[in-house]
């Protein structure tokens, strides 16, 4: 069996997924993703860029195909120890933010240095110094439910680099935002990932987003890509047949 | 045929619920035709048997609760917006919900209708050598309006309350006094709830209008890049284009308020012990009989009960508030910080059916510490038993049900949670620590109650 290059910190060889329902999620997309790098996965939607980024992850085991870590075979651990990893090792930030409703904010961005048994106290000092690092640190006390969405998902992305984590996946983290909020949101984030030398896998369908990124890939079809432009779609396809008037 | 459709193709886990209904709907079907039974067969002693008519309410509130609590987690009475396109609203689904527990009750009935038939004999001779012919009246034939206007009382009953409980959220608020979020409450126009002193105890601002101009968030720092968008200009109105696309993602549910009526509910529970204790004194009240041949009581220490039985429902969602509170004081790690706010979070929801089920269980206790004291076994007739079956089962059930509720209500946070790595053994310890901490609560507390409750009559 090959080894894994050294420079990459993660890499997938030949992943597919299908969906339980049959329906194609990846098909044979491989991809290394280097050391502290911020890697945009583009493609339109529909495109397997989730699916892809939950193989990574660990979320969902691929059918076929491999994904190590740090020369650790990800597609070989069992669902206990990638449970493990997840915890210990990547970071996830959704599309919307779900954050505790019960929890305030910076309790919320400590929960999972609390999981992972940090001290309160010390993980209260890192979650506020993040929360200050994102512009949310005067709404630490505050509940999700009166933050914005905007800033519901700055905190989303403090929970998710608070424990500075290896590896961090987000999956559209800005698709729900105006654009100034987009801006901001993502500066924010890569600004943290680069200071901290923290990886990002960016899926995005954004060209303005993936503009921010070190390297881009894209997808089209769960393929890997080199471009994504489709021929224009002329005006009038299908129109004279389906016109009644004719 | 919609409904019907819809109960096919249930979940296994949902059809139990359902036939939990349906069997708690038997029970009290039979317990009613067995009051009509005993009028029956005793034409002369009218007063009994309306004694015995009005204590079949009480099984027949519990099978009500539960009916109610199965409709609030049946998945197929959910608002989707899938079928809300389609104009299944959240009236239709109103109106199916109902149809879904009337068809369940209506199975119990005609259950109850078959057994009561067969123990009488009319079906295919007497069984079990006519034991129960007397207090079924086997030798007089069966006024069928009768029993019908009995059997129907609970279908009418629970489908009736089940669409009250599941009333879309404008039929709710018909004046138009709904707080509006807007851009996911931007604008700062949800109205604050005023808890304090008489404002809050009688409600008079609960609906205020925000008289000053929202404040822009302070968190946000003006961006380098050109603002298509206006943020919000001290109007409290958004604009037509700022309304959220549908598929915008929904804000987080609120948090609800805590519950407020802890102090009423300690009020009304003291008042009742002290009622029941005064009437237990002074012997000059009118008397009435328990059923199953109890000790006879005064009809003061019959209200008496009934106010401490009020007032435990009503304390115990401030009660589990409490615990949720106490669960997660002193410096909490992340364990006890997910049970306890959970706890608060949930208190409503959990603290009514536990009240419920706490009154039970007094009762229960209280009764067997009366027999005790008699110094003679409980002269538990089956009816007796069959009633407190009903009873001690529905509530219970209901208990689990809205825990199922909760569970249910708490789905997408547990998932991103998991999602983000926190372990499932982590959750599920912090479930165990709930529910640990609500027995340490509630169990020496319903033991407290049950034995002052019981006492008067004890003497």
């Amino acid at each position: 069996m090959e080894a894994p290059p050294d420079n990459d910190v993660l890499w997938a060889r030949s992943l597919h997924f299908c969906h339980p329902d049959g329906s194609p999620g990846v098909a044979g997309v491989s991809l290394g993703v280097r050391e502290g790098e911020i890697l945009a996965v583009g493609g339109p939607r529909g495109s397997g860029k989730t699916t892809l980024l939950r193989c990574l992850a660990g979320l969902v085991p691929a059918q076929h195909g491999e994904v190590w870590f740090n020369s650790t075979a990800v597609h070989r651990m069992g669902p206990v120890d990638r449970e493990r990893l997840r915890r210990d090792r990547f970071g996830w930030i959704d599309p919307a933010p779900v954050l505790v409703p019960e929890l305030n904010v910076w309790e919320n961005t400590a929960l999972p240095l609390m999981l992972r048994g940090v001290g309160r106290r010390r993980a209260k000092v890192a979650a506020l110094e993040w929360l200050e690092r994102l512009d949310v640190g005067d709404k630490a006390r505050r509940r999700p439910v009166e933050l914005r969405q905007a800033e519901r998902q700055r905190v989303a992305i403090a929970r998710a680099i608070a424990p500075s984590p290896t590896v961090l996946f987000a999956d559209e983290p800005t698709a729900p935002l105006h654009r100034a909020e987009r801006a901001h949101v993502l500066r924010t984030l890569t600004t943290a990932a680069r200071s901290h030398g923290i990886t990002v896998v960016l899926a995005t369908h954004d060209a303005e987003t993936a503009a921010l990124a070190d390297r881009r890939i894209s997808l089209l079809d769960g393929r890997r890509v080199n471009t994504v432009h489709l021929p224009p779609v002329s005006e009038a396809e299908g129109r004279a047949e389906c016109s009644l008037s004719v | 045929m919609l409904a019907l459709r819809l109960i096919r193709v249930a979940h296994p886990a949902v059809q139990l619920r359902r036939l939990l209904v349906a069997t708690a709907a038997a029970g009290s079907g039979f317990l009613l035709l067995s009051a009509l039974g005993y009028a029956m067969a005793h034409p002369q002693n009218s007063a009994g048997a309306l004694l015995r008519l009005s204590w079949c309410a009480i099984p027949l509130a519990a099978t009500v609760h539960l009916a109610v609590a199965v409709a609030r987690t049946d998945p197929g009475t959910k608002p989707r917006p899938g079928l809300s396109a389609l104009g299944l609203g959240p009236s239709r689904l109103m109106a199916v919900a109902a149809l879904h527990t009337a068809l369940a009750c209506t199975l119990g009935s005609v259950l109850a209708l078959l057994v009561f038939l067969h123990l009488r004999g009319d079906l295919n001779g007497m069984p079990f050598d006519g034991a129960a012919k007397d207090f079924l009246a086997a030798d007089q034939p069966l006024p069928l309006p009768a029993a019908l206007t009995l059997l129907g009382v609970l279908p009418v009953v629970a489908s009736t309350a089940v669409a009250l409980a599941l009333r879309p959220p404008d039929l709710l608020h018909p004046e138009g006094h709904r707080r509006s979020y807007g851009r996911f409450g931007a604008y700062g126009t949800t109205a604050r709830r005023e808890t304090f002193g008489t404002y809050g105890r009688f409600g008079a601002r609960l609906f205020r209008q925000p008289s000053e101009p929202p404040t822009l968030p302070t968190g946000i720092r003006p961006a380098d890049t050109p603002q298509p968008v206006a943020t919000a200009d001290g109007d409290s109105q958004a604009p037509p284009d700022q309304v959220p696309a549908p598929s915008s993602p929904p804000a987080p549910p609120e948090p609800p308020a805590s519950p407020t009526g802890l102090p009423w509910g300690v009020a009304v529970l003291a008042a009742g012990l002290a009622v029941e204790s005064y009437a237990s004194v002074t012997e000059t009240t009118p008397r009435t009989a328990l059923p199953g041949g109890l000790a006879v009581g005064a009809v003061g220490v019959l209200a008496g009960w009934a106010l401490t039985a009020l007032g435990l429902v009503l304390a115990a969602p401030g009660l589990t508030h409490l615990c949720g509170r106490l669960l997660q004081t002193a410096r909490p790690g992340a364990l006890r910080l997910l049970a306890g706010r959970v706890l608060m979070a949930e208190a409503t929801r959990i603290g009514r059916p536990l009240g419920v089920v706490c009154v039970v269980a007094s009762a229960a206790f209280a009764t067997t510490t009366l027999s005790d004291y008699d110094g003679s076994a409980p002269a538990f007739g089956p009816l007796t038993a069959l009633g407190g079956l009903v009873v001690a089962g529905c509530t219970v059930a209901t208990l689990l049900t809205a825990a199922v509720e909760a569970r249910q209500s708490r789905a997408d946070t547990t998932e991103a949670l998991l999602r983000m790595g926190a372990p499932a053994a982590a959750l599920r310890s912090a479930a165990a620590l709930r529910t640990g901490a609500l027995l340490a609560f509630f169990v020496p507390f319903t033991l407290l109650i049950a034995d002052l409750a019981a006492l008067p009559l004890a003497r």
